[in-house]
């Protein structure tokens, strides 16, 4: 009897189980997992139109072989690896300096914060717009003031095709700061203050204590960091697109922008998935070694 | 008498330090606060150039308190040739469902997960976790194919169902559930409780902090996407404000200052958010991570 009840608990705690998670597992089934298995077939078929689907071919890698002989492909490609070469080092440095400066005793902390974080959370279009007019070459602010400082030819920041690619870098740096100034900032409430002082007292000055106790403390945040920052810089659409559009010409048509105007522009779908799959594949060699790789650097 | 000569004197040496210790702290803020202004500058610009007519938005050295300060732009966005207000109202609609879909089915999955038993249950949290991986970037020409599909292309549904089935916040929340005491909700469950009933009337009045962290993030991450409706949405009266005011601005090019008050517009609910709910924010990212 007591055996009984006890049962039909468990089996009633198991129904309800099945219950709860049976709305979010067909949606994740029909809005993650199906879109990505989908991926992979796509990339080996010349899709074009989806009201053609009924005539789509199976080719293969043809779109794979394609791909590797495409200028415009390779040209997109060298931009992103530009992109996150100098986006990476650019937004890690600053802001662990920044998250440095800020952990030190000092007032109006909180504002300070504030103020670092904002653009992380302000709308990129919105913001695209601001930079826009504080950048153009010839009204805007900034090279007024250049000019009055005695710079007879300003640069043409995002209207340049020299000048384009670096200048969104920048923008998306000053965009993206506040978050991981935050993380560092997380992590260097962590490190104790004991390590640091005993240090010190064995005779290390700050750049050594700095070197020695600090950075190694927090070295699995910057692992963490450098990851994200490389994956969130070659999948970079949005602030790319609001800012540039990819141009001008083709000087900021990074990787991302290049599947979607191969797949809304040219409506070659199989062709763009097949660029879309080598952005994955890319992501994740670099990911596997830096896993791989962090055991020399990392410090648990 | 020499202990007392070098009391004084300990006490001099600790009052040189506490000032040198201010002056550094002073110098510091200073410096700090200086960058802080330069990083917020371009938000200071766009609402001063906001509230001037355009003719004094160019005047150099820039003025930040307007000469003649006008309301126009900001009428301007109101007039029936723009759609603003409609696409700030289709956002706001957009967002509103998303965060009720989202907060219900999310925090009922990650309760199964994390206190219920059942089989299979380990096996299917870990095919979850994985999808964590994934670049949502990827999948976006086959999403594309499949909301034609299921004929949703065009609506807010397209926006709000992928946002709904999060795999982040289902991971999140689990890990808030699991630290509560299993037999608080044992104990209502052998008096007949419901699980239902256990979980919107126990669990979830204690994960208040996590739930609040979850809205916050969707209302910003849905207030601020660009990618999705500018790939999922063309109907220009469907629109949503981010891909809206870009139209906006290609549509009257020359009228910087009406430019600027949309912006201006556009940021307001988000930093009024921010301002708010700012300990949550900052709390949220530093346990959680937040994904990028």
């Amino acid at each position: 009897m007591m055996k009984k009840k006890k049962l039909s608990i468990a089996e009633k705690e198991a129904l309800t189980g099945v219950l709860f998670i049976f709305p979010y597992a067909l949606g994740f089934l029909i809005f993650h997992a199906l879109p990505f298995i989908l991926s992979f077939v796509i990339s080996m078929t010349d899709l074009r139109f989806i009201s053609k689907i009924s005539e789509v071919r199976f080719i293969f890698f043809d779109n794979f072989l394609e791909m590797f002989n495409d200028p415009y492909f390779w040209e997109a490609f060298s931009k992103s690896v530009q992109y996150t070469v100098i986006y990476v080092p650019l937004i890690m440095l600053l802001s662990l300096m920044l998250a440095l400066m800020v952990n030190k005793k000092i007032y109006a902390k909180n504002a300070i914060k504030t103020m670092i974080f904002m653009p992380y959370i302000s709308n990129i279009v919105a913001i695209a717009i601001v930079w826009g007019l504080l950048l153009d070459p010839i009204e805007g602010p900034i090279n007024n003031l250049l000019m009055t400082l005695g710079m007879t030819n300003p640069p043409m920041w995002l209207m340049g095709a020299k000048t384009a690619l670096p200048t969104v870098v920048i923008i998306a740096v000053w965009q993206g700061m506040g978050l991981q100034f935050i993380t560092y900032l997380a992590a260097l409430q962590g490190v104790p203050r004991e390590l640091i002082e005993a240090s010190q007292i064995d005779g290390a000055n700050r750049w050594k204590s700095f070197i020695h106790v600090t950075l190694p403390m927090i070295s699995p945040t910057t692992f963490f960091l450098t990851i994200t920052s490389i994956i969130s810089s070659l999948k970079n659409f949005s602030v790319v697109h609001a800012l540039t559009e990819g141009g001008p010409g083709t000087s900021t048509r990074v990787l991302a922008l290049n599947i979607v105007r191969e797949t809304f522009a040219s409506y070659r779908m199989g062709y763009a998935s097949a660029q879309a799959i080598f952005v994955f594949v890319f992501i994740l060699i670099i990911t596997v070694i830096q896993w791989k790789g962090q055991r020399r650097f990392v410090s648990y | 008498m020499t202990e007392i000569r070098t009391n004084t004197n300990k006490w001099l040496v600790k009052t040189e330090k506490n000032k040198k210790g201010i002056v550094g702290k002073l110098i510091l803020t200073a410096i700090l606060l200086i960058i802080g202004i330069l990083n917020i500058y371009p938000f200071l610009f766009m609402l001063s150039s906001s509230f001037k007519p355009l003719n004094q938005m160019f005047e150099y050295p820039i003025q930040l308190i307007p000469r003649t300060f006008i309301l126009q732009n900001y009428k301007n966005l109101f007039l029936p040739e723009y759609y603003f207000t409609r696409w700030y109202a289709n956002t706001l609609t957009m967002i509103t469902l998303t965060v009720a879909l989202k907060t219900f089915i999310v925090s009922m999955t990650a309760y199964a997960f994390a206190r219920l038993r059942f089989k299979g249950r380990d096996i299917i949290f870990l095919v979850f976790l994985a999808a964590m991986m994934m670049p949502p970037d990827v999948t976006i020409i086959p999403k594309y194919v499949i909301f034609k599909f299921i004929n949703i292309t065009d609506t807010m549904w397209s926006l709000i169902l992928p946002s709904t089935f999060d795999v982040f916040f289902v991971f999140m929340l689990r890990q808030f559930f699991i630290t509560i005491p299993m037999s608080l909700s044992e104990a209502a469950i052998i008096d007949g409780c419901s699980h239902f009933k256990v979980f919107y009337k126990i669990i979830l009045p204690l994960t208040k902090p996590a739930m609040i962290t979850m809205t916050i993030f969707t209302f910003v991450w849905g207030w601020n996407d660009y990618m999705n409706p500018y790939i999922f949405i063309s109907d220009t009266r469907k629109q949503m404000l981010t891909v809206g005011i870009k139209l906006f601005t290609t549509s009257m090019a020359s009228d910087y200052t009406t430019q600027m008050a949309a912006a201006t517009l556009v940021l307001i609910p988000v930093l009024i958010l921010f301002l708010f709910a700012q300990k949550f924010f900052i709390e949220g990212i530093t346990t959680s991570g937040v994904k990028g």
